[in-house]
């Protein structure tokens, strides 16, 4: 009995260890192309390389839009997300607190939009920035994400408010407090988890987007993903630059997952089930 | 705390005026979040349906409307029902592998005696990449001439078993199926893991005593409880599978032929690259009473598992 335990246990692991091999391969299969120069990765695919080549990315760095691209990137991802966890708990608190038939009906307006696919409106949107002049800026997408975000923010946010008692707001209120503090000073730093959450998920989704970016901004403005995929147009042969912008694209995901990794696990639970 | 009671009863008086005050302060909170989200969300989806009336080509200034003729050259277009087909193909295909993939990876996961937390994290890192930077590893690995599985054949001598992965019309969207199952079950691993953990450990040690072994406690204990996790996980896949985009934009193009061509892609391809917005809108209205559907009965299945707890 005990034996057989003891197998079963090292059955299971090497199984897992099989598939984590497979699933990992991708990924270091284009950290290890980033250091191979273009004839190495066309002779040998799989294998490590034999230097550390690193032209690559001298290349990339200085002779290329990436560097502003990705600068780009980050501005989308910070604004966007500063912009959400600000407008978003405060009207999910509104809603949440308030309770009345109105603020119901905002709480369903708000949720019907998770429904709508982002290819379902785009075209009009598109449409609609040009006529604001914003087409081509930076503050269409940012405009974009927030709007686009409000559903499942405002669902994440009022069934999180729902479980923190009312009386210390309601003291804090008695002593002459504005509901403006009330909100900041008190009930805001009780969300971190879920604000925490929202970072992860929207930050994430926001920094891999292509369809939107590439649709919405001009080549000055474009996006580090944008940027990998017009590469890919236009430098087919040259594989080895293309790795090394990938892998510059993968290195700041992978150190934020390792930092944040039980945000990102419980952002997506969290996600998930409520959504 | 003691404190506020007494302040309470006294300021009892004041309540009336406070109340009216709360209410200006609720409109405040709510107001910019309904700006934004009913001038970017609700008005241009609203203007979708208009749209679809016209033949719009997505630069002139002139719209000219005209009728049904954008849904009745949809309904007899074969183009349409080959996306709708790769569409359902894709969403079937993609539910299935993705959840069994994900229960899989789950119960490993669960059961593993080591590096428990490291493999988790493995197989959830793919969900973190983006789409097209990975569509794109996929691509090359894919890659006839000197892509890996190519490579590795050829070093194995079996050469002759390469498959022209994405340049072949039947193995092109199989290609696809693998890179988004790859890229996507880490994240409903997540979804069974949590609902594994929420089974008390004492159903499977009394079970073990009646004498059941691992199968049988698997079929009637473990996989009863885990339907709550798996409605959400099966929904969150289907809508998943039917907006998806990015890998068939960087491994494809839509192609072979229309090979791999979705409602999405179609949406995409018709509207930014034929320059036909009018005609394009009115193919995603099409998506957007699929996920229309998928939605409602989400919802429909949530609600009656929460009558149930």
């Amino acid at each position: 009995m005990h034996k057989s335990r003891k197998s079963v246990e090292i059955v299971l692991f090497a199984v897992t260890a099989v598939l984590a091999i497979l699933f990992f391969f991708p990924v270091y299969f284009s950290l290890i192309s980033a250091f191979k120069s273009n004839g190495e990765i066309l002779r040998d695919a799989v294998a490590l390389p034999s230097s550390l080549y690193l032209d690559s990315f001298k290349y990339l760095l200085t002779k290329t839009h990436f560097p502003a691209a990705m600068l780009n990137s980050l501005i989308l991802t910070v604004t966007s997300v500063a912009f959400m966890i600000l407008l978003i708990p405060m009207a999910a608190y509104a809603i949440e607190r308030t309770g009345k038939k109105w603020t119901h009906a905002v709480y369903i307006y708000y949720l019907a939009g998770m429904m709508i696919p982002f290819q379902v409106y785009m075209i009009p949107l598109f449409k609609e920035m040009k006529a604001f002049g914003l087409y081509g800026t930076l503050t269409a997408p940012i405009l974009i994400y927030i709007s686009g975000s409000v559903g499942m923010g405002v669902l994440l946010f009022t069934s999180f408010i729902r479980g923190i008692p009312a009386e210390i707001e309601e003291a804090a209120a008695i002593d002459g407090c504005s509901k403006v503090r009330i909100f900041w000073q008190i009930v805001f730093p009780l969300l971190g988890p879920c604000t925490a959450s929202m970072i992860v998920l929207q930050g994430l989704g926001i920094w891999n987007d292509f369809l939107m970016p590439s649709l919405a901004l001009q080549s000055s403005k474009r996006t580090m993903i944008v940027e990998i995929f017009k590469f890919v147009g236009e430098l087919a042969s040259q594989w080895d630059m293309v790795f090394a912008g990938t892998t510059m694209s993968i290195v700041p995901v992978l150190i934020a997952f390792i930092a944040l990794q039980k945000y990102f696990v419980k952002g997506i639970a969290a996600g998930a089930t409520k959504g | 705390m003691a404190n506020s009671e007494t302040i309470r009863a006294t300021a009892g008086a004041e309540t009336v005026p406070k109340k009216k005050k709360w209410l200006s302060y609720s409109v405040l909170f709510i107001l910019p979040s309904f700006i934004l989200y009913t001038l970017f969300v609700i008005y241009p989806t609203l203007n979708s349906f208009n749209l679809s009336f016209t033949n719009w080509d997505g630069v002139s200034s002139e719209i000219h409307y005209i009728g049904f003729d954008n849904f009745k050259e949809m309904f007899r277009s074969d183009r349409f029902y080959n996306a709708l087909k790769n569409t359902l193909i894709l969403s079937v295909s993609l539910v299935v592998l993705e959840n069994a993939v994900a229960l899989i990876l789950a119960m490993l996961v669960d059961q593993v005696r080591w590096f428990k937390n490291f493999f988790r994290s493995i197989f959830y890192f793919p969900v973190l990449l983006s789409g097209i930077v990975m569509g794109f590893v996929w691509a090359i690995i894919f890659n006839y001439n000197f892509g890996v599985i190519s490579q590795l054949l050829d070093k194995i001598g079996l050469g002759a078993l390469k498959i022209d992965w994405l340049g072949n019309p039947d193995f092109a969207l199989i290609a696809i199926v693998i890179t988004t199952v790859w890229k996507g079950s880490g994240y409903y691993m997540i979804i069974y893991l949590a609902g594994l953990q929420g089974i008390p450990a004492e159903l499977h040690e009394a079970a073990a005593i009646d004498g059941a072994g691992r199968w049988q406690q698997f079929r009637h204990i473990t996989f009863p409880l885990l339907a709550g996790a798996m409605t959400v996980s099966v929904m969150l896949s289907m809508i998943g599978a039917l907006k998806i985009f990015d890998q068939i934009a960087v491994m494809t193009d839509g192609g072979p032929g229309f090979a791999t061509e979705t409602l999405t892609y179609i949406v995409y391809k018709v509207g930014f690259g034929e320059l036909r917005q009018g005609y394009g809108t009115a193919l995603s209205l099409v998506l957007f009473v699929l996920i229309l559907i998928v939605s409602l009965i989400q919802i429909k299945l949530l609600r009656k598992r929460e009558v149930q707890m």
